[in-house]
């Protein structure tokens, strides 16, 4: 490994991988030397302008280059291969999310990653949100007392129409779909917060424009001595210019109504000592953001690329905000969707 | 290099763009959707005395343009600042099609022709830089139809490519970029970001200059990165006739009370101020606030400018 400079190899340069290039690439003492991408264009686009080394497959760039870390922003039904190969190369990992399509691949490397001592990270950015995060404070703190219910949502216009031809998206087998793609950013949400729930029940997946995968997602999740609640995810609701995050958390002395950009807070006593006035209050991202040195796209972008790098950096290995163990984790909550699903359907038939 | 306007009308208020409140967004979405409303609002801004217009190519931009040059004579001498592309226009495609399938769905939509850029794309020819190059202008002057026949002054990138382009480290758009918008428009190129002392850098290192920098400037850092103090330095040593700068998002998505927002702008060294509102009285008040060009100075300490009128 190189003493000051980070080199980082990107696998994948689709709109994830071009996004985390161009930030990762921005912090201090960190380079993105070499991008992989099965389109030759796009390697030869990569090469000229970003004059980075581009390869047509992972395998040839972990061979030759001197690399440290890899950005992992590729269709989630190869990661568990890729990534192996890149714990064999001994580089520290940071992999898109849904990191992998079942929990006993992403156990495994989970635990192969922290054996080694290298460090892994899932792109859940909902961890590095500055409003979550401070309602995860709060809630943890005690603000709202005991919490009985919470209720996580996704709102997008990303699938509105008849897809025109199959691509990963569109096959559960390549880690296409709502559950996958955009639910997942939902469960890590609920898991991050009230940790892995104990079982999931009453669960509906329904296709609004894809033939072969959900675009509506919904579920209730249990814990045996906590709270309970629900999940709501649509991504073929184009009211939602922009994709939202709305979360809800009702405890037994107020509640929190958050989404990406504040947050209203309800208190039936005020809360003096952290400024809370009984009633509502507002919290708003202008009150809570953290500056982070490049901005594109969102500052939880940069936050979460920043922790990782700050990860690597430190002498002790303790895990990421948002570690593979994290990723299996929301992963073993899809399986328990899918199946409960199934099994409501074959009841009803 | 040619002044810009002090003052550019924005059009974040009609579009149900609003960074802090998702609720009040769509609210503005409710209220703006139809035509008449939006104009309500530009005439009542032109009343005011603002002649410039910040628009965005999104869906609904085309139609505020043929209505403006439908009426050309009762809008004389609006100077307009264009920004493209409308980014989720494009973030939507690229999930579908990927980033060659969604450009090419954009620039070959309207031709029907079979496209050069899917085939190649599709048998894996490596692109000559020529048709990159080439693409990007098709990509620009397919943005930039709704906005013929107006007097363009300034075209901008959207922070969203600037800001991708500036972290991927690649000079040689930003180059053609620049030279595109001269030649083919005669207007200045201009470039929105959020990471303004980053982007001057590169700017000076690569030496491309002679253009328009709009990036957000408040007094709490929002939407400025690495935040405020580098701002400072980097408005300080900036010289105007290279790097005009326009001011926007100065409140901060309400965070900063006008009168606050614009003393901080008023005493840093920035030409022109972008903002949007949709009330007469939001307009004639920041209006009040903004100095007018020239009496700004970095070192100067103002006082807000509306306690004298």
């Amino acid at each position: 490994m190189s003493t000051n400079t980070l080199n980082v190899g990107v696998i994948g340069a689709g709109r994830m991988g071009i996004t985390h290039h161009s930030i990762i690439n921005t912090l201090p003492g960190v380079t993105v030397t070499a991008v992989t991408d099965p389109s030759s264009v796009v390697t030869s686009l990569l090469e000229k302008y970003a004059g980075v080394r581009a390869y047509g497959d992972h395998a040839s760039m972990l061979e030759r280059e001197p690399l440290d870390a890899v950005l992992v922003c590729t269709p989630p039904v190869h990661n568990h291969d890729i990534l192996r190969q890149v714990h064999a190369k001994g580089l520290h990992a940071f992999v898109e999310k849904p990191f992998v399509l079942s929990s006993a691949a992403g156990h495994e490397l989970a635990r192969m990653f922290d054996d080694a001592g290298l460090v892994n990270q899932v792109g859940y950015m909902n961890r590095f949100n500055d409003v979550f995060s401070r309602a995860r404070t709060l809630v943890g703190e005690g603000l709202i007392g005991k919490v009985l219910r919470f209720r996580s949502e996704m709102y997008s216009g990303t699938i509105v129409r008849e897809q025109e031809k199959a691509n990963w998206r569109a096959t559960h087998a390549n880690g296409g779909g709502a559950v996958y793609e955009m639910a997942t950013h939902a469960i890590d949400l609920i898991h991050y917060l009230f940790g892995r729930p104990d079982r999931v029940g009453g669960t509906s997946l329904t296709p609004v424009f894809s033939r072969d995968v959900e675009d509506i997602v919904s579920s209730t999740f249990y814990y045996r001595n906590g709270p309970s609640g629900t999940i709501y995810v649509n991504w073929s609701d184009d009211s939602f210019r922009k994709p939202t995050n709305k979360l809800e958390v009702f405890g037994d002395r107020g509640k929190i109504l958050a989404d990406q950009h504040g947050m209203r807070i309800y208190l039936r006593e005020a809360d003096p000592a952290r400024g809370f006035a009984a009633g509502w209050n507002d919290v708003y991202i202008t009150d809570v953001f953290s500056s982070v040195p490049f901005y594109l796209r969102g500052i939880e972008y940069t936050a979460q690329l920043d922790h990782f790098v700050a990860c690597i950096r430190a002498a002790d290995r303790r895990p990421t905000r948002c570690s593979f163990a994290d990723g299996a984790a929301a992963i073993a909550v899809t399986e328990d969707l899918f199946r409960d699903h199934a099994a409501t359907v074959r009841e009803m038939n | 290099m040619d002044a810009i306007d002090r003052v550019v009308f924005g059009d974040n208020q009609f579009f149900g763009i609003n960074h802090m409140s998702q609720e009040k967004a769509q609210q503005q979405t409710l209220r703006f959707q139809d035509l008449d409303s939006i104009f309500a609002v530009y005439d009542t801004a032109f009343e005011a005395g603002i002649r410039a217009v910040m628009l965005n190519s999104n869906d609904r931009a085309a139609a505020i343009c043929d209505r403006f040059r439908a009426r050309a004579s009762a809008y004389p001498s609006l100077a307009w600042y264009p920004s493209i592309p409308y980014p989720h226009k494009y973030a939507n495609l690229v999930s579908e099609k990927g980033i060659l399938g969604a450009v090419n769905s954009v620039v070959f939509k309207d031709s029907g022709a079979l496209s050069g850029l899917g085939r190649l794309a599709q048998g894996g020819f490596a692109l000559l830089s020529r048709d990159v190059v080439q693409m990007a202008k098709m990509l620009i002057d397919t943005e930039m139809r709704m906005f013929r026949e107006l007097d363009v002054r300034v075209v901008f990138l959207q922070n969203i490519i600037t800001d991708l382009l500036l972290g991927l480290n690649a000079p040689d758009f930003f180059v053609e970029y620049c030279e595109h918008v001269r030649r083919k428009y005669g207007a200045l190129p201009g470039l929105i970001t959020q990471n303004l002392p980053l982007l001057r850098e590169r700017l000076e290192s690569w030496g491309i200059s002679g253009v328009v920098i709009c990036a957000s400037i408040n007094k709490i850092g929002y939407f400025m990165s690495p935040g405020v103090e580098a701002y400072r330095v980097a408005l300080a040593s900036n010289d105007p006739a290279k790097y005009p700068v326009m001011a926007m998002a100065t409140l901060a998505s309400g965070a900063v009370p006008a009168p606050e927002a614009y003393e901080f702008v008023n005493g840093l060294n920035v030409q022109s101020v972008v903002f949007g509102a949709s009330s007469r009285n939001h307009i004639v008040e920041t209006l009040r606030h903004i100095a007018p060009a020239g009496t700004a100075s970095p070192q100067a300490s103002f006082a807000p400018v509306g306690a004298a009128s």
